[in-house]
């Protein structure tokens, strides 16, 4: 079953997008996505992708086109990148068509990565998915698409991967045949879908199913209704992938290693991959702290995390982002979810990684070791910058 | 002029919208298998809810990569026999969207793109565009005795498009319909991006009775100040409407009030303008342009 | 704390009415608010505005639902819009309206003033922009708010021979309202006009001289709205969607086509 292949994280992303058979694509080159434009033309120029690819003059059109190629009922993809991403914000807000965006962290003060170019999409309605690996990023592609069509969902997917960390990183990958794919992922049915034959009331009674309200407050609650319910989707989605492929990734987190626990830490992207080994030795040693890799950003998983609180004394929020003027993106989240909890554990905040700055199993072990002592007494500071 | 109706009564633009009467005649042209697309303008906000087609909007600057997203969508799907429309008007066209027109254009995508225009920014009250011709007053270009309306010449946004070597380029007037819909009715059939450059007269923003619409728009021109034109195969240029003599400017901009402050001199300088473009114009009547 | 609603159409000045009365309200060194309902204002199109006077610290930021009086600049609108929705039942209606208070029809109490506000916009202004004459209406009628103070509004806003005509208009309907009680009825009857109808857009209607009409259809071409059918090759206006623009009257080429006031007798 499949073949394995040594290939960089962008390549995986376009062959997510070959095997989730996307019919339009469009994309600029920002560095560091811009070789996933360049594989894709290639896999369209050797036949091994029937798309059209639309050849933009900017991210705000890459956005905007594959919107127009979704809402004329045509699977879509594109791929962007830090100050790309932020050009797109105004026709991402509110965008509610399911189009799959691969977005290769990258922060505005370098070229290097971080989480603030997604984390700056953060209330513009999409799903966000944060990847590991480069397996992880090919599965999730193909996930992202059954996750964004389905019809209690029916919103946008951003599938985030860190800058060079991943996209330029080659690691072997096991790529799933076409026809198991197909047989996960079948042909895209538009809601907004035109066509010359059908009648204007039939095409305005198909779109209302979805997206209705439009210059309304209904508008936001039926999006924040829809967003909500890809929580269920999500972890569905992840199950049924993990029968038909044999990986799994938890849907909207995974606990590694978490068995009887004090603390754990919280990491996003490429640092869970760095903290599993030093979890690992951490437990080894005797140490009781695990790790939460949360994968799905939005929704977020505020239920869960309550019901982990009754777990675990103490969380250890390591955030690749900070929100000036107010913290850690996800440190802040957590905790305000855990705010009606009784015995409430700790939550520590730790900053870490921002414009590239290396993060290595090190720093996740100091992390880890001052959130164990966290769940035992108090500490200080509750936020650093490692 | 035939051609099912498809624009319904009940809009809410203003008395006398030149936009409105445009849309009439060019959807009339289209027919029903059409999609049409909007960014924020007045025919978004008055118009778009009487024109019963498939349609959808985007952001300001969005427009030509929403229709190029829009007819490649409908080719990956395998349909080839629907007219993609950009009704947009010249914010949406000339300025904030020329960036997404440039491109739609180079690549040539099969669209038609209606500048519906208007010559300023009038669903936000009437900030000058760079549509907007020179000495006009608008909300942002106030005339007094140290300022005198808009300060510099409005942008020439048909050759800008023509080019871009595309299918068509054609200018039109809701007074000449015969002409309008005609243009559209021949370059609808051609594969490629199409674009129409209308003149809209606002009786709102440029100060005139609602009653006139027309009667200024055919004044433009007779005088000159709105030629028309159409560039075909990618370069070659034909006047649609060659009066023997134009008639003085003075009196399509006599019934404006945006163009009350002119002094003789500026109006003056208005007809020379106008005088040599026409010159100009002329010259190369049944001639190829350069690429 | 007085809150007043004002109704009128796109180009007749409610807005600016509003902004009139609340300066002049500031200008006797009240505390005031003018606010316009949010949204784009299209010509002819029904327009809301409202006025807040009182103290500053009692100025809440919401709409007023339940004025103390109201204002008409136009005398169409009271058949396509429910003016009295909300209103006190002391308050005061002020309607631009060729006839008497004790002719208005409604459904309680109110008490009514009255002024020919278009007559004597056309009069002092030359044109059918009745703003600043409802204002000397409302002065008159309300007492609310001294003359000299709505004057010097005025005055502020335009300056010169345009600052002079709108006092004169503000005179003439000081010197014009009539306040009185309206004929109380069990139903009021308004215009049954169909979804989507621009009647109350217009000030005059265009009437086809079916005699002269010749069938050229160029009104038809012309027509913004599409109002015009083509019955038996005579041109025939749908009033339902008419706005009143007046293309059709301008275009036509044998002047078949005459504008008329429109009459709030509805004749």
């Amino acid at each position: 079953m499949g073949h394995k292949e040594l290939m960089v994280g962008n390549k995986a992303v376009a062959y997510g997008a070959v095997l989730s058979r996307v019919q339009v694509t469009s994309a600029y080159p920002i560095t560091p996505q811009t070789t996933i434009v360049e594989y894709l033309a290639d896999f369209i120029a050797s036949g091994r992708l029937d798309a059209k690819f639309i050849e933009v003059e900017s991210e705000m059109s890459a956005q905007v086109s594959v919107q127009g190629a979704s809402w004329a009922g045509a699977r879509a993809f594109t791929a962007t990148s830090g100050p790309g991403l932020l050009y797109m914000h105004h026709p991402m807000m509110g965008c509610r068509l399911p189009i799959v965006m691969a977005v290769v962290h990258r922060s505005n003060k370098s070229m290097q990565p971080d989480h603030t170019d997604l984390m700056a999409q953060r209330d513009t309605g999409w799903i966000h998915l944060y990847c590991e690996n480069t397996q992880e990023v090919l599965d999730t592609m193909i996930m992202s698409y059954r996750i964004a069509e389905n019809d209690r969902v029916y919103l946008p997917v951003a599938l985030g991967l860190d800058g060079y960390i991943l996209s330029y990183t080659a690691e072997p990958v096991e790529i799933p045949d076409q026809d198991l794919v197909d047989s996960f992922l079948p042909p895209f049915k538009g809601r907004s879908a035109p066509h010359p034959d059908m009648t204007i009331e039939e095409w305005r009674a198909n779109m209302s199913r979805g997206a209705g309200g439009y210059g309304t407050q209904k508008a936001w609650i039926d999006h924040h209704e829809n967003m909500m319910a890809a929580k269920e989707v999500i972890v569905e989605v992840d199950e049924e992938f993990g029968k038909v492929f044999g990986r799994s990734y938890g849907g909207l987190y995974e606990e590694y290693n978490c068995e009887g626990a004090e603390a754990v830490i919280v990491a996003m992207g490429t640092i869970a991959s760095t903290a599993r080994p030093t979890i690992d030795d951490l437990r080894e040693e005797g140490k009781d702290v695990g790790l939460v890799k949360l994968k799905t950003f939005r929704p977020f998983p505020h239920d869960e995390f309550r019901e982990m609180a009754k777990r675990y004394n103490a969380f250890g929020v390591i955030d690749r982002n900070i929100s000036i003027g107010s913290g850690g993106v996800v440190f802040n989240e957590l905790r305000s979810a855990l705010y009606n909890v009784d015995d409430k554990p700790s939550v520590l905040g730790f900053h870490t990684g921002l414009s590239g700055e290396e993060v290595t199993p090190g720093m996740v072990r100091r992390i880890a070791e001052k959130t164990l002592e966290a769940a035992r007494g108090p500490v200080e500071p509750l936020v650093e910058w490692v | 002029m035939v051609g099912e109706e498809i624009v319904t009564s009940g809009s809410t633009s203003c008395q006398g919208c030149g936009h409105a009467i445009l849309a009439r005649l060019a959807f009339k042209a289209f027919g029903r298998k059409t999609i049409f697309t909007l960014v924020p303008g007045c025919i978004w906000i008055t118009l778009s809810r009487n024109i019963p087609l498939f349609s959808t909007g985007t952001v300001f600057e969005g427009g030509g990569a929403l229709v190029s997203g829009i007819t490649n969508g409908l080719a990956a799907r395998g349909i080839e026999d629907m007219n993609v429309v950009a009704f947009y008007g010249d914010g949406g066209t000339a300025d904030i969207g020329l960036q997404g027109l440039s491109g739609a254009a180079e690549r040539n995508e099969n669209v038609f793109w209606i500048c519906a225009d208007n010559q300023a920014y009038m669903n936000t009250g009437g900030q000058r565009s760079g549509a907007t011709p020179k000495y006009a007053q608008t909300t942002t270009t106030p005339a007094s005795y140290i300022r005198r309306g808009k300060r510099t010449k409005r942008k020439n946004l048909p050759f800008i498009v023509a080019a871009h070597d595309v299918a068509y380029v054609g200018t039109a007037s809701i007074a000449y319909p015969s002409d309008l819909v005609g243009k559209i009715e021949y370059a609808k059939g051609l594969k490629g991006f199409k674009f129409l450059h209308v003149q809209s007269p606002c009786p709102t923003g440029w100060g005139f009775s609602p009653s006139d619409t027309i009667k200024v728009a055919r004044l433009t021109v007779q005088s000159g100040i709105w030629p028309l034109f159409e560039i075909t195969e990618g370069n070659d240029f034909r006047l649609t409407y060659k009066p023997r003599e134009l008639k003085p400017v003075g009196e399509a901009l006599g019934l404006q009030r945006r163009f009350r402050h002119l002094t003789d001199g500026e109006s003056q300088e208005i007809q020379s303008r106008v005088n040599g473009q026409w010159k100009q114009l002329l010259e190369i009547d049944g001639k190829r342009l350069p690429y | 704390m007085i809150e007043i609603r004002l109704h009128g159409r796109g180009g007749q000045g409610a807005v600016t009415a509003s902004r009139l009365l609340a300066t002049a309200a500031f200008l006797e060194d009240k505390h005031s608010q003018s606010i316009p309902m949010y949204g784009t204002e299209r010509r002819g199109a029904p327009v809301t505005a409202f006025v807040r006077i009182g103290e500053k610290d009692k100025m809440v930021r919401s709409l007023i639902h339940e004025p103390d009086y109201v204002v008409v600049l136009d005398s169409l609108l009271r058949k396509t819009v429910n003016i009295t929705e909300g209103l006190k039942d002391d308050g005061m209606l002020i309607l631009n309206s060729s006839v008497p208070p004790e002719e208005i029809e409604l459904l309680k109490p109110y008490k009514v003033a009255t002024v020919d506000a278009t007559g004597i916009a056309l009069e002092t202004l030359g044109r059918p922009i009745t703003n600043t004459a409802i204002l000397g209406a409302f002065v008159k009628a309300t007492g609310e708010i001294g003359l000299e103070s709505v004057i010097e509004a005025v005055k502020q806003q335009w300056k010169g021979t345009l600052g002079e005509i709108n006092v004169k208009a503000v005179e003439a309907a000081y010197e014009a309202t009539e306040v009185g009680d309206p004929k109380i009825v069990a139903e009021v009857v308004g215009e049954k006009a169909p979804a989507g109808s621009r009647a109350d857009w217009r000030t005059f209607r265009p009437v086809v001289d079916l005699e002269k009409c010749t069938g050229c259809r160029l009104c038809w071409v012309y027509c913004p709205e599409h109002c015009i059918e083509m019955v038996d090759d005579k041109s025939v206006i749908d009033y339902a969607y008419c706005k009143g623009c007046g293309i059709c009257v301008e275009e036509c080429p044998v002047g078949a086509i005459e504008m008329k006031s429109e009459s709030e007798r509805g004749e």
